[in-house]
């Protein structure tokens, strides 16, 4: 179940969908969920909320940032990030 | 009278706290776990005369020490054994909630499942064989509707004798318990190997069940070595985990902790498999809609066609609505401040000049574009709310790998539409340097939204009726050429590894709410106005006072003219390098300047050194200022029934025939004259090589030190200069080709 997770992933050749995975591994999507939660946990499978160091960094703290948009908290296109999962490299 | 502890475990959101609440009524106490921020809560439960004290336990989705709720939740059961431990189980995500159940019975046998949501269960045709469920488990399921109550009595019943079984149970030397789950032979081997070791030794197989405990050390558990490292005599079993987990990992090539969950999950996917009826087995609505969404041809006009209904009501729509801002900043707003000064005595001094050939033209120029970026945002908040957003990415994601850029550069690049800074700063999610500076490079051709209100100033000057076509064309374009810089980049400076696919959350569609698209709306809105009262108003004053000053002598301080103004002699010191792309005068010039510090700048640039005084009115226009204010009302509620009439049109229906157009205002016709002028004539052409420029030189000085601080001093001026070269190349292939052209 787990190594097919990744098995998956790495013979895909194009991004896939939690719900296509789960369909494909006939797998509830909320187990899906907790199993790639665990391989993140194990440092195989990366997470990607889409903000990266941004909101580590907090652009606007730095007042550096002319924006016209309010900064990645609240940015048009991050404030609901894409979450994603990828194969960590060694 | 007996007294009982019953633990409460479950995932987050299954119903326990309402379970809890429901037993416990007022009879609870909060608190923290010893050490821990984690809140604590017990209550009591009285029952038959006996007390039962509650204990809620942090919602934890397994009990692998991963996190301070599951080091709690595991200790509290092994350490302080309650009688019994209610697993709170949501009964539409059976699968993954047993999972937290089944390590849970590896550490004690009195259990009872409350198999809660059942109403939604059944709401999504899911049948749920609880008599299965609970032999293969070896424990009381109750299912249940906790929200309602409905269940509570079984479960009441189910815990008080789980309860009595579990006390009885600890006067028993052995603590013995079997998991449900049958691991393969050599994990077994080696499990029954380390149990009879614990077995042998008096504090281990009293304090933990041994089965658990061989477990917990043959998966290495830090904990759990470290609680039997500091009992005496404990170094053989010790030793043979040790050994064991060395065996067993040589084995599998794995390690143990991985293995067990492995062979965990299989087991309990069969188990749900069997237990769950009723799963939709065929593709569901969203799953059909999803097959053209995200199609990679069907996706990708869709995604194109969503974004010219956005841009449609950043143009047409939001057009009478800049309007009357136009003329109410222009008009009543600029003569209400001109009469203010002359009040005080302050009309014809340098301060009404910088008041209102400064900061006046300077800002009004900007505030005008107000509506166009507010449309914009609520289109954006649509897309996102409604669930689109998720799905453009992940058409998206499909051509950017097709074009050799890693699968999650996508994310930083579409960032880089909102704003390049936060998007050059969210390149730290990739983890290749190659893959992060590749990224990094290319973020400034995503055009961000400062450059919207100078396409569509220019596009509704020389494009008025394809102005909206002229600024999806920029949006495209800019994509286009981050694709082929990222390919040629790719191909030569940044050759990389081949990188695996990603596994992408995509959120179920739901219907946009008004409040949430307004709440989104206006937060950045606010946002740029904000940036307008900052940056664009210190950079009109710094421009007005450029202008106030003469160089040849001509005039005196805040009465010059602009042509022999310090800023129009620094600007035409730079024209000329625009003359070949067709709009190298000294006005456009200066724009492109300001523009080097911020795109919002742009158009305040082009406001101040256009500017077209405004007129005294005659003392028959001058109404006064409450039938002024009056006229400007009925103004703006024309302007919105106006927006209103042009909904249809974006969708081809013209259900209100154009009225006649009563021309440019000043400004407009000024910089048409302007371009016509630097081009020779061809002002369009000029101008859509303006507009090409502004997509590709540097996006602003934030966006050049987020750049020198992720990527380098090096790779900053590798970007800068590819910018200025590729803009300079691209606005002189579009300006001198449409000349031999046309």
């Amino acid at each position: 179940m787990l190594h097919a997770i990744l098995y998956e992933l790495q013979t895909a050749s194009e991004p896939m969908t939690l719900r296509t995975l789960g369909q494909k591994l006939n797998v509830q999507q909320s187990a899906l969920e907790g199993m790639i939660q665990f391989w993140v946990q194990k440092g195989r499978l990366e997470l990607d909320d889409g903000m990266g160091g941004a909101s580590e960094v907090s652009v606007c703290d730095h007042k550096i940032c002319f924006r016209s948009c309010p900064g990645p908290a609240q940015c048009p296109l991050a404030s609901d990030p894409l979450i994603s999962y990828s194969l960590k490299r060694n | 009278m007996t007294e009982y502890t019953i633990a409460l475990a479950g995932n987050p959101n299954t119903g326990k706290t309402t379970i809890f609440n429901t037993l416990t009524g007022s009879s609870q106490h909060t608190g923290n776990w010893p050490g821990k921020t984690v809140a604590r809560k017990e209550g009591v439960w009285k029952h038959g005369g006996d007390i039962f004290h509650i204990v809620d336990l942090p919602g934890a989705y397994s009990l692998s020490a991963f996190s301070a709720e599951e080091v709690i939740a595991r200790d509290f059961i092994v350490e302080n054994q309650p009688d019994a431990v209610v697993v709170v189980a949501d009964a539409t995500n059976l699968e993954r909630n047993l999972y937290l159940a089944i390590q849970i019975l590896e550490m004690t046998p009195h259990v009872v499942l409350a198999l809660n949501m059942m109403d939604a269960a059944r709401a999504q045709g899911l049948k749920l064989d609880i008599k299965m469920l609970s032999s293969r488990l070896g424990v009381d399921v109750v299912p249940m509707i906790a929200r309602v109550g409905k269940g509570m009595d079984k479960l009441e019943d189910a815990m008080v004798r789980t309860a009595e079984q579990g006390q009885r149970d600890k006067q028993r030397p052995v603590r013995e318990i079997k998991s449900p789950i049958h691991y393969s032979a050599p994990i077994e081997t080696a499990l029954s190997r380390i149990a009879d070791v614990i077995g042998q030794h008096e504090v281990m197989k009293k304090r933990y069940p041994r089965h658990w405990l061989a477990l917990k050390l043959l998966q290495e558990d830090e904990t759990c070595i470290a609680k039997v490292s500091d009992m005496p005599n404990t170094e053989a079993a010790l030793t043979l985990a040790h050994q064991e987990a060395a065996r067993l990992r040589a084995l599998f090539s794995e390690d143990l902790d991985t293995i067990i969950a492995e062979e965990r999950y299989t087991w309990i996917n069969h188990l749900a498999t069997d237990v769950v009826q009723g799963r939709p087995q065929g593709p569901t609505f969203s799953d059909r809609v999803d097959a053209v969404v995200t199609h990679q041809v069907a996706g990708l006009v869709i995604f194109f066609a969503i974004m010219w209904i956005v841009f449609k009501l950043s143009t047409d729509v939001a057009a009478p609505l800049v309007g009357w801002i136009d003329g109410f900043v222009n008009g009543q707003f600029a003569h209400w401040t001109i009469e203010l000064l002359a009040l005080v005595h302050l009309q014809n001094t340098w301060f009404a000049s910088l008041i209102t050939d400064g900061i006046l033209a300077g800002m009004g120029g900007v505030l005008v574009f107000v509506p166009v970026l507010m449309f914009l945002y609520m289109g954006m908040a649509i897309m996102e709310d409604s669930g689109y957003m998720a799905r453009a990415a992940f058409v998206m994601d499909r051509y950017m790998r097709r074009l050799g850029l890693q699968g999650k550069s996508f994310v930083p690049l579409v960032l880089g539409f909102g704003c390049n800074v936060p998007a050059i700063y969210a390149t730290r999610t990739l983890d290749n340097p190659t893959d992060r500076i590749l990224t990094g490079l290319l973020v400034p051709f995503m055009s961000c939204s400062a450059r919207l209100p100078v396409y569509i100033l220019i596009a509704t000057i020389f494009f008025p009726a394809y102005s909206t076509m002229a600024v999806l064309a920029m949006y495209i374009l800019g994509i286009i050429m981050a694709l082929m810089a990222g390919l040629l980049l790719r191909k030569t400076l940044f050759k990389g590894a081949e990188e695996s696919a990603m596994l992408i959350e995509i959120p179920a569609y739901h219907m946009p709410t008004i409040r949430n698209v307004w709440t989104e709306m206006w937060q950045r809105t606010r946002a740029f106005l904000e940036s307008a009262a900052t940056i664009i108003m210190g950079v009109s004053m710094v421009i007005w006072l450029l202008m106030a000053v003469p160089v040849s002598g001509n005039g005196h301080f805040a009465n010059t003219p602009v042509d022999d103004s310090a800023f129009a002699h620094l600007a035409g010191a730079i024209s000329p390098a625009f003359e070949p792309l067709g709009f190298g005068n000294w006005q456009n010039t200066s724009a492109l300047i300001t523009g080097f510090i911020a795109k919002e700048v742009v158009v305040s640039t082009l406001a101040q050194v256009y500017h077209v005084p405004q007129q005294k009115l005659s003392p028959e226009e001058d109404t006064g200022f409450w039938a002024q204010g009056q006229e400007a009302i009925v103004d703006l509620f024309q302007a919105v029934v106006d927006t209103l009439k042009t909904i249809p049109g974006i969708f081809g229906i013209d259900l209100f025939p154009p009225q006649a157009s009563t021309g440019q205002p000043a400004l407009m016709t000024a910089i048409r004259q302007g371009f016509d002028h630097s081009s020779g004539g061809a002002g369009a052409l000029a101008a859509l090589a303006f507009m090409v420029y502004v997509l590709l030189y540097s996006p602003c000085v934030a966006t050049m030190a987020a750049q020198r601080q992720e990527l380098g001093r090096h790779w900053m001026w590798v970007s800068i200069i590819m910018q200025l070269s590729l803009g300079w190349l691209l606005a002189f292939i579009v300006f001198q080709g449409g000349k031999l052209l046309l």
